[in-house]
């Protein structure tokens, strides 16, 4: 109606989009991280929980006066490569050893409102040592110390630790370091989103590494879906057939979900990684205008191809990295990378990525500083293709590197690209004509063909 | 005030508390049944009766009712009405015992406190109707001659009755209500079902209050008007209280009555500017009923781990103490908590919708990357805000496109309205756009099936301009001429109108099918 109305509804549109890209990257975005964001989510909470909840079945919980925004990401296919990441400067991916403690540190931080940083170790020294299956934290090793204080720094990068007196750090140096610590235990229960909790499928130590896959999948069952709980077992496959209990808006729900979920979470979703149902369910006309319009409400840019789907977010807000990119030597030499592994079909072989990586380091001296070992080409090589595996441009197959569809949308531009861009221009141009005299030509035949 | 004599409760909490407390059972069954005195063998007896089943040796029984006697909750009196053997069994067994005064109230006290400790409140509409019906009863009676007086006594100790156990009944009920919503933790499954068992019993009950209140004040109105003291001495009168020492028990009598009276009131029918108690009962409920909802809101939330979080972070640092490979660590993270950002591409096309979605990739044109980065390893810092002020260009480019688009099309349609029926062969030289419209539409109607005149009729894919087409009525062929080409064939006769507009058509002379061809 009113153009202030109007602008009031565009000024909303926007923000939801925006406020959807940011929990996207951040599924806990808290008010001391990001003030702006937080408020921005703060502010449209209800049509983000809305939009979440229907394009995705993803439950966002705003508290407010708490300062957090949760959003209870769930995903039948887990994926590897958006690790925990250790909060200092490297980033490195979190060990087993880390993994563990967090585990048992949120156990113990479960019952106590406060403590200290030597009574929690203590505790967690208690906890590892009474359970047999559990590494015993050693506190008196430098390294142990600090894996615990990764753990905590980590627990109080997402607010649920608060240091209210002394630095997490000190105690890398010692034990005897004095951290008093306030802990949002309500917080720290929604750290997990898993819709099954561990423990009701808990089995057997010795039995975890084998039915490991079934653990994962038994994790992120959800019962809305339909499908009975017995089916649970033997891949996921077998799962997805054996669930004539759902019905069919059950089914569709799931397919819209699972389909969407990638979608939103994923560098690149390949029509040849989508099972039979969901191809139908994307090819189909509602949930193609189902998948434009979500894209469009969180401010997308899709970009759908013969192979795939793809989206852009000009702003860079719903993504962890960017690629391209020149913030590591990883993935520039990944963008490089991509050019001979675009050029070899049948995949590069772990001699010829050394190769390249070999090239690169000649044509970039100063990398070889981070790179300087004899291995140091292959490593380069390795790291780069482990960028450009996680941004789903390639995959490994049977030891080989190989260039997915996606990955020829970087190729190098310079050669192609007005030339490209020249024949496209064309061929706006010309089609029409072409069209015209095609139905012309059809509407004269197919006349004949009907007397 | 009053003051409960000391040694009274005290058999309680001695030790063999038990068995006095059975002996004192056994007395109050025995008078439920009008035997006031008990030998010791009649004590015996009355200790099996309720359910003591140790044995006692004659010594301790002795002991116990001395006791009880010292205490004055029993009385001891000889019985001479029976034959005695030994001087022994003289001694003991000519002694009977009867329950004092103080003993039939410590017992009475004692069963009344296990029966509040074992009883579950209740909020019944049933007693509120029971108020309501007796207060009726109880203005009917009023105008009724003497002969009525012991039925006005019975109902209003019926009335008293009903009003004493609602007034239990809330209180039992609200402290029930109170201990629910501050209990946490223990089963939360049966919290939870008790918890919507009480919501739905709640606001059963909270229906009709309102009017079931009125109902009970309206009636105890009616009865005050007739006029409360009036009733309350025909009461007395047919309460006939049996004569008794002392002080006339009447006005005691009546001013119990007028207390009752008086509460009664106060849930009801209170004084100006006094709230009825059993409006507050209704906040009382609607209160709980709010945080009732709020526990089980919480509960239900918490219920997917209500398995409980500790137990579940343990589980889940044995997986991770157990998971096969590095990649597995990550997954179970990933699947576990969730937090993992999303991953996207952040480099698009100048305008993306040029590129049709069914190119494959490799075919597609290139995003533009950075050519610094690829020579030097570094990106151009200046990129992202010039990219902020293309996307608004492309924007007023690809608006400015569709405008013109639309005006094309406005004016292609006005170059083909034809006004009526006109052979093909007389558009003669067309404009390529509006040739192409013509030829879409041309296209639409030869697709579309003949009716029984032979007329074809199609419409665009906006459903404004309609058109229809019959075969010619002679062989003759239309030469089409555009800038791009020239079109040739048989000359249909066409009519072209905007829909909504007028411009019938003709039927056709004949509908001679193997005219085209």
């Amino acid at each position: 109606m009113s153009t202030l109305a109007n602008q009031l509804a565009a000024a909303e549109r926007e923000e939801v989009a925006r406020g959807i890209r940011l929990l996207l990257a951040r599924p806990l975005l808290t008010e001391a991280g990001d003030p702006p964001g937080f408020d921005l989510v703060r502010r449209r909470r209800e049509p983000l929980a809305k939009w979440f909840d229907y394009t995705c079945g993803w439950s966002l919980v705003v508290e407010p006066r708490r300062g957090y925004a949760r959003l209870a990401k769930v995903r039948a296919d887990a994926d590897a490569s958006r690790p925990a990441r250790r909060p200092r400067s490297g980033r490195a991916p979190f060990d087993r050893r880390r993994y563990v403690l967090l585990c048992v540190t949120a156990a113990e931080l479960l019952s106590v409102p406060m403590t200290t940083i030597g009574l929690l170790a203590d505790r967690v020294v208690q906890a590892t040592a009474a359970d047999q299956t559990l590494p015993a934290f050693d506190p008196v090793h430098r390294s142990e110390r600090m894996a615990f204080v990764d753990v905590l720094k980590l627990l109080e990068s997402y607010g649920v630790l608060r240091a209210v007196d002394g630095a997490t750090e000190a105690y890398v140096e010692s034990a005897e370091a004095k951290v008093l610590y306030r802990v949002d235990t309500t917080l720290l229960m929604r750290l997990s989103a898993a819709p099954v909790g561990a423990s009701r499928l808990a089995v057997p130590p010795d039995e975890v590494p084998l039915r490991f896959a079934e653990l994962l999948a038994g994790l992120v069952r959800e019962r809305r879906y339909g499908g009975s709980p017995e089916a649970a077992g033997d891949g996921t496959m077998e799962e997805v057939r054996s669930e004539p209990a759902a019905s069919d808006a059950q089914r569709n729900l799931r397919l819209r979900h699972s389909v969407l979920r990638r979608l939103f979470d994923d560098p690149v979703l390949y029509r040849a990684d989508l099972t039979e149902e969901e191809l139908t369910y994307v090819t189909s006309l509602t949930g193609r205008q189902l998948l434009r319009r979500s894209v469009d409400q969180a401010g997308f840019v899709l970009e759908e191809r013969a192979e795939g789907f793809l989206l852009v977010d000009p702003d860079a807000l719903a993504t962890d990295f960017r690629f391209p990119d020149d913030t590591s030597t990883a993935r520039v030499a990944a963008l490089l990378l991509l050019e001979p592994v675009c050029a070899m079909p049948a995949g590069m072989l772990p001699e010829q990525l050394a190769e390249a990586g070999a090239d690169l380091l000649r044509r970039f001296p100063r990398w070889a500083k981070a790179y300087q070992s004899e291995d140091g080409a292959a490593r380069l090589a390795e790291d780069a293709v482990r960028v450009l595996c996680d941004v789903g441009l390639v995959r490994r197959a049977g030891g080989r590197v190989v260039a997915r569809p996606a990955a020829y949308r970087y190729r190098v531009a310079e050669t192609t690209s007005t030339g490209a861009d020249e024949r496209h221009r064309q061929g706006k141009g010309t089609r029409p004509r072409e069209t015209a005299s095609t139905t012309a030509a059809c509407g004269g035949r197919e006349e004949g063909d009907k007397q | 005030m009053h003051r409960v004599p000391p040694e009274m409760f005290r058999f309680t909490t001695r030790e063999g508390a038990d068995l006095y407390g059975a002996v004192l059972d056994a007395f109050g069954a025995a008078s439920e049944r009008l035997e006031t005195a008990l030998g010791l063998d009649g004590v015996r007896e009355g200790l099996r009766a309720v359910g003591w089943l140790a044995a006692v040796e004659d010594e301790d029984l002795h002991e116990s009712l001395k006791q009880l006697v010292r205490w004055e909750l029993l009385d001891v009196v000889q019985n001479h009405a029976e034959n005695y053997h030994t001087a022994e069994e003289y001694e003991r067994r000519n002694l009977q015992y009867s329950l004092t005064r103080r003993g039939e109230a410590a017992l009475a006290g004692v069963r009344h406190a296990l029966e509040v400790l074992a009883s579950t409140g209740a909020l019944q509409t049933a007693v509120l109707e029971a108020i309501a019906d007796r207060l009726d009863e109880l203005c009917l009676l009023s105008d009724e001659p003497a002969s009525a007086d012991r039925r006005i006594f019975s109902t209003l100790r019926e009335l008293e009755g009903h009003l004493e156990a609602l007034v239990e009944n809330t209180k039992a009920f609200n402290g029930e209500l109170q201990r629910l919503l501050r209990a946490e933790g223990a089963d939360l499954e049966v919290f939870r079902e008790v918890k919507a068992a009480t919501v739905a019993y709640l606001q059963e009950f909270l229906v009709n209050l309102d009017r079931r209140g009125q109902a009970v004040a309206a009636a105890a109105a009616r009865v005050e008007e007739r006029g409360i003291a009036v009733l309350r001495e025909r009461a007395l009168r047919g309460a006939e209280l049996p004569p008794v020492a002392g002080e006339d028990p009447a006005p005691g009598w009546l001013e119990s009555r007028r207390a009752r009276w008086a509460g009664l009131r106060a849930w009801f029918l209170p004084d100006e500017g006094v709230r009825p108690r059993i409006e507050q009962l209704h906040d009382i409920a609607r209160r709980a009923i709010v945080s009732l909802l709020q526990v089980l809101e919480r509960i239900n939330e918490s219920r997917r781990r209500s398995s409980s979080a500790v137990q579940d972070f343990r589980e889940l640092a044995r997986w991770f103490a157990a998971a096969p490979g590095e990649d597995d660590l990550h997954r179970l993270w990933s699947a576990a908590f969730g937090l993992g950002s999303a991953r996207h591409a952040h480099l698009s096309h100048p305008d993306p919708e040029l590129t049709p979605s069914s190119l494959p990739w490799s075919q597609a044109p290139p995003v533009e990357v950075s050519a610094l980065l690829r020579t030097s390893g570094r990106i151009e810092r200046f990129t992202r805000t010039a990219r902020v002020r293309d996307v608004a260009a492309v924007r007023e480019e690809r608006a400015a496109r569709a405008r013109q688009e639309r005006a094309e099309l406005a004016r292609a349609w006005r170059d083909l309205a034809t006004g009526g029926p006109v052979r093909l062969s007389s558009f003669g030289e067309l404009d390529p756009a509006v040739f192409e419209r013509l030829l879409d539409l041309l296209g639409r109607a030869l697709s579309a099936r003949p009716d029984v005149t032979g007329l074809r009729r199609a419409t665009t894919g906006d459903g404004r301009v309609e058109i229809a087409l019959s075969p010619p009525p002679d062989d003759r062929t239309a030469v089409l001429r555009t800038a791009k080409g020239v079109l040739a064939g048989p000359d249909y006769t066409v009519c072209i109108t905007a829909v909504g507009g007028a411009g019938a058509f003709p039927a056709p002379r004949a509908a001679r099918q193997e005219v085209a061809g």
